[in-house]
């Protein structure tokens, strides 16, 4: 013993290191060895530099520009700024077409006084006042007053951003930065849908650019449109490059990311200096946005919002501090879509599935990107120095009267509202709510307990969804064994994107799931032979759980069903799974392991100074959320009799994290909730049954309550009532035990919902 | 054979040790104390030895080798500390605070909690450290609710209720006036009593002096001098390292010499 030879056991770190070290030259000579090929070999290069890649590529750089300012000034990674180029291409194409400017729908409470009176009234004759829905500004707008009207758009949408949203979120933790911008994901995706319906929209050309001129710079051709596009977006990137590295401004943001009070020494406010990056960020997007929506001729809801991937992307390539870096990933992230696609066609050395390219491919890459420098970089998203940094919704021990009476008396009621009660409508909304509850218990896990934000729940769900429907109809597997085979594949592959999770964490984890949902959506839910394509991957289930076996049966004497579908019985087999789950769920709060994943996602290092494992606790947690949300998927496909690619798609996981934190991110009750408002669940369906309101109003209000829940109420539904029991409890138990805490945080009394 | 015993553990930041080749024991059953000026690498010699800054140099506990060990594993294995800035969980009610430390998790109790889960494994560990620390009426409360003297407390109970052989205790006094210094010592004593060997790190001399067994000083990452209160306190180099030079023929500090706590 003793000397300075250090132990062989240390050489494990030291290994590690050089393999970071080793894998980071090997990704680079990689990199480098790819852009030599493809750029000195002539077929290669010439479906790699073409005008269509360039527009792609400009598109993405703009979201990432926008994405890089708004975190630089506030400290937001911006999930919606695609959706925010789409919006704000929406609003110009539309002044170009009709000369009116939409105004998002304004809630009117006037309409469900409308709706109660057409339920009397069977002809829609009754109508009250609306609220106004567009300014109309004459017949079609000519190119450059459409162009003011929507930059002055973008400047008012930056600074509502900035002060209604961001601005009351300063001093939020990270992951409700993170819930307010998915909401607004929602929000502004929902809206666009609600106005314009999913197909796609012309958009006229702008005047002094013309598509058919076709330019020749010599080793690219790209027409006017294109080569515009690409310089507007390489000035800008000059001009935020200038603007940051020798303004004072530009300095104040930068001090401000790193400490706020360095700001201030500045003379700038970091509010002022927030809402101006917002600002700059909005009208870049959304200038870039017209042009690029101009330059592919039509606009569609679908295709905008997805390029927050590349474009992050990019941005963490840029170490969200470099705006030239940023830039030239982004083209590359562009330009190799043209080039992919060419090869999927044409070689065939290209991976194939059946006679068809392998689906996705181009999108996989900012996956892999992402991955590559998240993991060989650490934490490529350097830490905002902010003041004080808020707290996770609290997480309150199950009480015993919720397990022993209120969880059976609920369950009870389920079952027999499903079995003897429910019209059909409500039947299937019941199977919804219940679906909804099971996907809301895996993120309670994963990002209640242990406070890590996944945001590809229903990723994990289609993977075992389309298993379910391999092994139950093409390998006569018996019913309940592809329940676990699914759960249990989504597991490991939980593990496998937890992986990252070890070294990083909250947003940047944010990051590499949303990612993987993309990649998962094009690449096997999209593709043809997982998804069956026009066969559909269909489930076979046992008669009992089939939804399209419309059969009355007897229980306990009573009839079932009134002879229409859906199968009353389908909503008893989603009931018995849920409730098992909401036990474990419940169990896992109250056991060692619980309290070791609550400890953790207070303070990592006490808690491994507290002899907490804090990786395998980690892991421990994404493999229970994926094997729940795995289970979930399976529920899914077993209940509707298919899996299709439209339940499981990225959109998905971003809406059931959305109910999921409604309802309360951090008890089963909260999950509860969630699951009561998801999608086609049983508010919703209360409210388009019985008040009228319109389906597309799910995603709007649900994007809406999550910025709202975000701002106002971090706790969600569960966590408020249960925090206003307590009050209500103290005030009568005042006189009794005057010593007993009256606060809201009391743990081991709770009133909140069942 | 000494329960820890460091030899040249060094931890370096960059170019500056702050731990510098610092050979050290600590006797089963003793209270040892380690006091040092405002930046004299204390706190960086209970991250290195409890595993939260990579180290080299050996660390040697309860006859193994820890020095490669993640910090977690020290713990498991009886190396309990205290943090200045407390780091209580905040979520949790005091009481499942100290849970977390005094349960272990295995596999098949895992599978088992999820359908039984046993709310109360190894209470009695939890129920010795409040009683130790006389804090049983804190239980069920929050740490939000509590006063800064008990939250001390309370992070001092939660190292304990691992029943650790050792718990390296990070400026407990701190901001504590006269009496609650006395008071503490006190609890210490009682600590020690129950069989827990006591690292103690503080620059309130007054409470080192008066409680300790035996001293190590350290300045600068290095140390400077070691042995019993008498030996230290008439030590020269102590003396300069607290007072200054022009203050050498002064007594040793007294309880309210000490600055500010470090930050």
């Amino acid at each position: 013993m003793g000397g300075r030879a250090s132990h062989p056991a240390q050489w494990g770190a030291v290994i590690e290191r050089s393999i970071t070290q080793v894998a980071r030259w090997v990704v680079a000579a990689l990199g480098i060895a790819t852009a030599a090929f493809v750029l000195l070999d002539a077929e290669y290069r010439h479906h790699f530099l073409t005008g269509s890649g360039v527009a792609q590529g400009a598109l993405i750089a703009a979201v990432a520009l926008g994405v890089m300012l708004t975190y630089r000034g506030s400290g937001v990674v911006n999930f919606a700024n695609g959706v925010i180029a789409m919006y704000v291409a929406y609003v110009y194409t539309v002044l170009r077409r009709d000369g009116d400017l939409f105004l998002p729908p304004l809630p009117n409470p006037l309409s469900v006084i409308e709706g109660i009176v057409h339920q009397f009234q069977p002809h829609d004759t009754f109508h009250l006042p609306d609220i106004p829905t567009q300014i109309s500004f004459g017949n079609g707008l000519s190119f450059w007053p459409a162009l003011a009207i929507s930059l002055a758009f973008c400047i008012v949408l930056g600074l509502v951003l900035h002060f209604f949203v961001f601005r009351p979120l300063r001093f939020a933790p990270p992951i409700a930065k993170v819930v307010a911008s998915v909401g607004l994901f929602l929000l502004l995706e929902a809206t666009v849908i609600r106005r314009f319906g999913t197909r796609p929209i012309a958009v006229k050309p702008i005047p002094f650019l013309k598509k058919t001129t076709q330019m020749n710079l010599g080793f690219i051709k790209l027409n006017q449109e294109q080569f515009f596009v690409g310089m507007l977006v390489i000035a800008f990137a000059a001009l935020l490059w200038v603007l940051f590295q020798k303004t004072r401004f530009g300095l104040a943001t930068r001090a401000a990311a790193e400490n706020e009070k360095g700001a201030v020494v500045l003379g700038f406010s970091p509010d002022f200096l927030a809402g101006t990056n917002w600002v700059l960020s909005t009208v870049i997007t959304g200038l870039l946005g017209i042009f690029v929506a101009t330059s592919l001729s039509t606009i569609e809801p679908t295709v905008l919002p997805a390029l927050i991937v590349p474009a992050l992307t990019a941005a963490l390539v840029g170490g969200f501090t470099s705006f030239p870096r940023t830039t030239l990933a982004a083209f590359v992230l562009g330009m190799q879509k043209p080039l992919i696609s060419y090869l999927g066609v044409n070689k065939t050395w290209f991976p194939k599935s059946g006679d068809q390219a392998f689906p996705g491919v181009d999108r996989v890459l900012p996956f892999l990107v992402i991955v590559l420098v998240l993991y060989l970089a650490g934490d490529a998203l350097p830490a905002r120095g902010s003041i004080t940094a808020g707290r996770l919704p609290f997480s309150p021990t199950p009480p015993k009267w919720a397990l022993r009476i209120g969880g059976p008396v609920l369950g009870l009621a389920a079952a027999v509202f499903g079995l003897f009660i429910f019209s059909p409508a409500y039947r299937g909304a019941l199977s919804n709510t219940l679906v909804g509850v099971i996907i809301c218990l895996s993120v309670v896990v994963i990002t209640g307990f242990v406070g890590q934000i996944s945001l590809a729940q229903m990723a994990f769900a289609g993977i075992s969804a389309f298993i379910v429907s391999h092994l139950s109809s093409e390998h006569g597997w018996p019913f309940p064994l592809p329940i676990f085979a699914g759960a249990i594949v989504a597991l490991v592959i939980g593990l496998l994107v937890a992986l990252p999770a070890l070294r990083v964490r909250g947003v940047n984890l944010a990051i590499v799931t949303f990612a993987f949902a993309v990649a998962v959506d094009d690449m096997i839910f999209k593709n043809n032979s997982v998804n069956g394509g026009f066969k559909q991957a269909l489930v076979k289930a046992p008669d009992w759980i089939d939804p399209n076996q419309p059969k009355q049966r007897k229980i306990f004497g009573l009839i079932a069903g009134d002879g229409k579908l859906p199968n009353p019985t389908t909503a008893i087999f989603c009931l018995v799974v849920t409730v098992v789950l909401c036990y474990l769920v419940a169990n896992l709060r109250r056991s060692t392991t619980g309290r070791q994943m609550l400890a953790m996602r207070a303070n990592e290092r006490a808690a491994a100074a507290a002899g907490v494992n804090v990786s395998a606790t980690k892991l421990l947690a994404f493999a229970i959320s994926a094997f729940i949300a795995g289970i979930g998927g399976a529920v899914i496909a077993y209940r509707s009799g298919n899996a299709t690619p439209d339940k499981f798609d990225y959109t998905q996981s971003l809406v059931i994290f959305a109910f999921a934190y409604l309802g309360g991110i951090s008890s089963v009750g909260g999950a509860i909730a969630g699951g009561f408002l998801v999608a086609g669940g049983l508010v919703f369906t209360f409210l388009q049954q019985s008040l009228g309101v319109p389906p597309e109003f799910t995603l709007l209000l649900g994007g809406l309550g999550l910025v709202i829940t975000a701002i106002q109420n971090p706790e969600g539904i569960a966590g408020r009532l249960r925090t206003d029991g307590l009050r209500l409890k103290a005030k009568f138990q005042k006189p009794r035990s005057p010593s007993s805490a009256p606060t809201t945080a009391a743990p081991l009394v709770d009133t909140g919902s069942p | 054979m000494a329960l820890l015993e460091t030899t040249d553990m060094t931890v370096t930041f960059g170019g500056l040790r702050a731990v510098d080749s610092v050979d050290f024991r600590v006797e089963k059953g003793q209270l040892v104390g380690l006091i040092g000026p405002n930046g004299a690498g204390k706190t960086t010699f209970i991250d290195g030895i409890t595993g939260f800054v990579p180290t080299t140099g050996n660390i040697l506990f309860d006859g193994h080798e820890i020095s490669h060990e993640p910090a977690h594993r020290r713990a498991r294995r009886g190396l309990g500390r205290t943090w200045q800035s407390l780091e209580l969980f905040e979520d949790l009610s005091i009481e499942e605070n100290l849970q977390v430390a005094a349960e272990q998790q295995s596999v098949g109790g895992f599978l088992a909690d999820l359908v039984i889960p046993q709310r109360r494994r190894a209470y009695a560990n939890v129920q010795f450290a409040l009683d130790v620390l006389g804090i049983n009426d804190l239980a069920k409360r929050m740490p939000t609710e509590i006063s800064q003297g008990q939250r001390k407390l309370v992070s001092a109970a939660r190292a304990l209720a691992a029943r650790p052989q050792l718990v390296c205790m990070d400026e407990p006094a701190a901001g504590l006036d006269t009496k609650e210094s006395e008071d503490l010592g006190l609890r210490l004593g009682r600590i020690i009593d129950a069989g827990t060997t006591i690292f103690l790190v503080d620059h309130d001399m007054g409470l080192v002096l008066s409680v300790c067994d035996y001293i190590y000083v350290i300045e600068f990452g290095a140390k400077i001098a070691e042995g019993t209160p008498q030996q230290i306190k008439s030590d020269p180099r102590v003396i300069e390292a607290y007072l200054g030079s022009a203050a050498g023929s002064h007594e040793a500090a007294g309880p309210h010499e000490s600055a500010e706590p470090e930050k």
